[in-house]
């Protein structure tokens, strides 16, 4: 693949990669487990803070920090899937959005520990001896591969006993209460899981920018994840890319989806370069695929596919 | 039959290659013969977005320089993107900047956690990280670690100083109470202002750090108004400086004000509460067109002429708004060091010049201040004057003092 | 920190600038109670809704009429722009999950932000609001008529709403569309109308919460970003449904995070949205309708 595009276009699709790995860790605990996190952004921020103060306050190998900085925020949200237990739908909703908010002024107070707003700078990414190929490349293959991986695992995981009690869970807690799986349990692994996949992320985001500080994890990245969940399809799995694409060249390319939408519609003078425009042309396609695709990509091709199997 | 197949292909090669040759690539990325590509990072939306002006104003100079016949027949491609104030998308833009545009230099980038995430990157890369917009001392101090990187602005650490100067020489017993963004910016001029108080330092008797994500910053002003201080330093940005001369007011309290430079635009300053504004001081080292004093001199002039004529159509365009002129103020020594690096245009060749100017006479900064530097001298703008704002507009007073770190 | 000597008189000042705050709080709170009782939608756009339609009144008094002609005007486009919004963005997704209506209206918060930058720009603007920006000095400690005027509006609202939903035809309609379509549609409400009605207010609400507040903190598109965070709380800790509790909600909040800023020097400043925060988590793990809520009883 990396040999058809160009360098920079190949760093893009690692960064994919990364918004994929958090949003498939999302879909286990709102997909599959029916619990609405809008503050998964801090997850990310507790892989990334975690990757980048061992790598440059301890100069622990790039790499190794990865699983670590996965684990830490695993426990984080083993932690946070407690007290969720007792929030239902809307306010555990606005509980985990209020972490999204809180986390960085919290990065912002140790900051001994974190480097406050000024944050922490990292080595460029380099490829490990042996291998003779961009950073760009390399970012592509070690996000990708890593993300394989956890697709795979993810999918065993759901289809398996875990995965059915889930969805018992997610359809209808007082019945599967009822029929003997355990909530708690339960629930709070979906949210450990999904915390894990998204500390992971939040390791990589930080090894492909070289930077943390509390604004590389703001709110709107929480809330991009649940875009991209819902754009791909709750449940969907793989379908999770085109989401993760979508959140991906919309935010970063709102540039040039501007220039087409001036052609397309000159009176408007929509110039890509007038402040405000890209987030216009953000807001319109999302709310525009709500509307059309309100169980995303993923429930459109099962809906197409649905289609095709019915008329055999 | 072969032979003039070969003849056939030796012709379109050529033509190809003709055709290519009208805009031949040299070997630094982002300089052709006919063209050289800066980039830059600028919030253009967010809190910090009348800041982005300087990029507008920086490309309207260089249009203007386009247009009479560029620097050594190579015309300025100017290419800057928003990050909304953000640290990460600053970086996102720098790497899309080097790599998928491919410019020559960063230019004039805004911010200093802004740049500091990019710094080592560019370094790294061997990519100029020229006249940062910001005024941390780090960007001119710390050269033997990061030697592609200049600042321009003088050090906000700097700016203190020269009020603790001042306090200390110009008034009698003073109670200092300082309201400072918790973050280097605010803390940079904090640390100033005590070492230019230098004897004197005890005289600040109350100091309180805010957080961008506040609401408004009347309990805080109110804590300083409790201490008794006489003495108000406003070291915090835009519009927290605002809210801050509005509680002021409302408070009914009538202390000396120090207001810091990003804040000080005409602008703001004539919509907070004037009986509140009134005699409050600031430094300043380029034009502000709104500004009485400077309204016949040609260097203001000639800025509207080109902000009129060049200027983005977006963006309001104002003739007053002096972060036009900050822009252009580094976009002539932009010019300037381009046309120093000669001819034969490197990247290397570039940050040569930009360590080794002697301008004098820039027409978009204070008369007197001359852009020098030194490969141990990075600081480009090192004077400042301080002025007075009375009766809706800023005045100059007294005589250009230093800014140099060290 | 060098810290401050305590008085009294900078206490009180301090608890008037806190209730203050929490009437800012507490008057965006009561739009998105008002949207939630009647929608049963939780408005992430709310904010910035509140700030476009100051930013309307803006421009009409830029162009020379004073805020009272303009008032009822922007008013009547805030109605109207709320019910529209709700006939054509919400009504086709109200079906689909909670989920997806989320979506929707932080797209539309999106959406709304980036059309301030382009139509006004960035820059902050000054806006003179109805109060009188003189100050009544009271032992040492100024209260000045517009943060009298905040909570005395915010409190207005509170009664009328409350008037409203409980003596009038239509607040009984509003109240019963939202909490049982299928049977109101069935006694003749038109369930489709009351929604679009209670955007319609809460977009009024909005409003007249923007315009309160624009005086104080300055005009901009980001003005309501912080304070929707905290008008959330606010609105959560009333339990989301009740006007009453928005406001003492608001206000308890205000005050609650402005002494806890100053005097606590742990939180300090950049702690004092954590706290929220937590203040809201810990009353909602013990009373988790909140504290003027009515919690749904599950029939299984």
């Amino acid at each position: 693949m990396p040999r058809l595009v160009g360098d920079f276009e190949v760093r893009e699709l690692a960064l994919v990669g990364v918004y994929f790995i958090a949003i498939l860790g999302l879909d286990v605990l709102t997909g599959f487990s029916g619990q609405v996190s809008l503050g998964h952004g801090a997850f990310m921020a507790i892989g990334g803070y975690t990757t980048a103060i061992l790598t440059v306050d301890h100069g622990v190998r790039d790499l190794w920090t990865i699983p670590l900085a996965g684990v830490i925020a695993g426990i984080a949200g083993l932690l946070v899937g407690l007290p969720a237990l007792r929030l239902s739908g809307l306010y555990l909703a606005l509980v985990t959005f209020g972490i999204a908010v809180s986390f960085p002024q919290l990065l912002k107070k140790f900051q001994g520990f974190t480097g406050g707003t000024t944050g922490k700078i990292l080595n460029l990414l380099k490829a490990p001896f042996g291998l003779h190929t961009t950073p760009n490349r390399w970012l592509y293959y070690l996000t990708w591969g890593i993300a394989l991986v956890l697709l795979a695992t993810a999918w065993l995981l759901t289809r398996g006993r875990i995965g059915r009690a889930l969805r018992a869970i997610r359809d209808s807690e007082i019945a599967a209460a009822s029929s003997g799986v355990s909530l708690a349990a339960y629930k709070t692994l979906a949210f450990g899981i999904s915390a894990f996949y998204a500390g992971v992320a939040g390791s990589l985001l930080a090894l492909a920018t070289a930077y943390v500080n509390p604004d590389t994890f703001p709110i709107l990245l929480s809330v991009y994840l649940v875009v991209g969940l819902v754009v791909g399809g709750l449940g969907s799995q793989i379908w999770l890319v085109a989401g993760a694409a979508f959140v991906y060249y919309l935010q970063n390319h709102a540039d040039a989806v501007a220039r087409g939408a001036n052609g397309a519609l000159p009176f408007l003078h929509l110039s890509p370069t007038r402040p405000g425009v890209p987030s216009v042309i953000f807001g319109v396609v999302l709310i525009g695929v709500m509307l059309l695709l309100p169980s995303g990509a993923g429930g459109l091709v099962r809906r197409a596919l649905g289609l095709l199997t019915r008329r055999e | 039959m072969r032979n003039r197949f070969q003849l056939a292909v030796s012709v379109l090669a050529a033509a190809v290659l003709a055709g290519t040759a009208g805009a031949a690539r040299t070997s630094t990325p982002g300089v052709t013969s006919t063209s050289i590509h800066l980039g830059s990072s600028v919030p253009l939306t967010g809190e910090a977005a009348s800041a982005g002006n300087v990029a507008r104003g920086a490309d309207a100079y260089f249009k203007y320089v386009n247009d009479r016949g560029g620097v050594f027949g190579r015309k300025i491609k100017f290419t800057y993107l928003d990050d909304g104030y953000q640290p990460d998308r600053a970086v996102t833009n720098t790497i899309r900047l080097i790599q998928q545009e491919q410019v020559f230099a960063m230019f004039n980038t805004l911010g200093t956690n802004n740049n500091l995430a990019i710094r080592k990157l560019l370094n790294q890369s061997q990519v100029p990280q020229l006249f940062v917009a910001a005024g941390a001392t780090t960007f001119g101090r710390d050269y033997r670690q990061y030697p592609w990187t200049i600042g321009y602005i003088p050090a906000y650490s700097e700016e203190g100083k020269i009020y603790g100067r001042f306090i200390a020489r110009s008034i009698k017993r003073p109670k200092i109470g300082v309201l400072y963004q918790d973050d280097d910016y605010g803390r940079d001029l904090l640390g100033g202002l005590r070492s230019g108080l230098g004897g004197k330092a005890g005289s600040i008797v109350a100091k309180v750090g805010y957080d961008p994500t506040t609401t408004d910053v009347q309990s805080q002003v109110a804590q300083l108004k409790a201490s008794g201080a006489n003495v108000f330093c406003i070291f915090a940005f835009g519009k927290f400086s605002l809210q801050a001369f509005n509680a002021v007011s409302r408070l009914g309290w009538h202390p000396q004000i120090f207001v810091n430079d990003v804040s000080a635009a005409s602008s703001l300053m004539s919509i907070v509460p004037q009986k509140a504004a009134n005699g409050s001081i600031s430094i300043v080292f380029g034009k502000d067109p709104a500004a009485p004093q400077w309204s016949h001199d040609k260097g203001v002039r000639l800025f509207q002429r080109i902000l009129e004529r060049y200027g983005d159509s977006i963006g309001s365009r104002d003739l007053k708004d002096g972060f036009y002129v900050a822009g252009m103020g580094a976009a002539y020594t932009m010019v300037d060091t381009l046309k120093k690096a000669g001819k034969n245009l490197t990247r290397q060749r570039v940050l040569d010049a930009a360590i080794h100017l002697n301008e004098k006479g820039n027409p978009f900064l204070v008369p007197g201040i001359v852009v020098r530097t030194t490969p141990s001298f990075r600081y480009p703008v090192a004077q400042v004057k301080l002025q007075r704002w009375n009766h809706g507009a800023w005045r100059l007073f007294g005589k250009l003092l230093s800014a140099k770190p060290g | 920190m060098i810290l401050v000597a305590f008085t009294w008189s900078e206490l009180a000042q301090q608890v008037v600038t806190g209730l203050r705050n929490g009437g800012i709080y507490a008057s965006l709170a009561l739009a998105l109670v008002l949207i939630y009782r009647s929608t049963r939608v939780i408005n992430f756009a709310q904010g910035e809704l509140a700030t476009f339609t100051t930013f309307v009144a803006w421009s009409l008094m830029n162009h020379g009429l004073g805020f009272w002609a303009a008032f009822p005007l922007v008013l009547a486009i805030a109605f109207l722009g709320g019910a529209a919004i709700e006939r054509v963005v919400i009504r086709p997704v109200e079906n689909a999950s909670a989920l997806t209506i989320v979506i929707v209206t932080l797209g539309l918060a999106l959406l709304l932000n980036g059309l301030m930058n382009v139509i006004w720009g960035g820059g902050e603007k000054q806006f003179r609001g109805p109060f009188s920006t003189r100050t009544i000095q009271l032992g040492g400690v100024a209260i000045s008529i517009q943060d009298i005027g905040v909570v005395a509006v915010s409190v207005a609202i509170v009664v009328l709403l409350g008037l409203f939903f409980r003596f009038t035809k239509l607040g009984l309609a509003l109240r019963a569309a939202a909490l049982n379509p299928a049977s109101s549609r069935l006694v003749g409400v038109r369930v489709g109308w009351m929604l679009a009605l209670g955007w319609g207010l809460a977009a009024v609400l909005g409003a007249v919460a923007g315009m309160m507040i624009a005086p104080i903190v300055f005009l901009d598109p980001n003005m309501m970003q912080t304070v929707l965070l905290y008008a959330f709380v606010a609105a959560a800790l009333g339990g989301l449904d009740s006007p009453v509790g928005a406001v003492v909600g608001g206000l308890a909040l205000g005050l609650l995070i402005t002494l806890l800023g100053r005097y606590v020097g742990f939180v300090g400043e950049t702690l004092k949205l954590p706290a929220a925060l937590l203040v809201i988590l810990l009353l909602l793990l013990v009373r988790p309708a909140g504290l003027f809520g009515r919690l749904a009883v599950r029939r299984v």
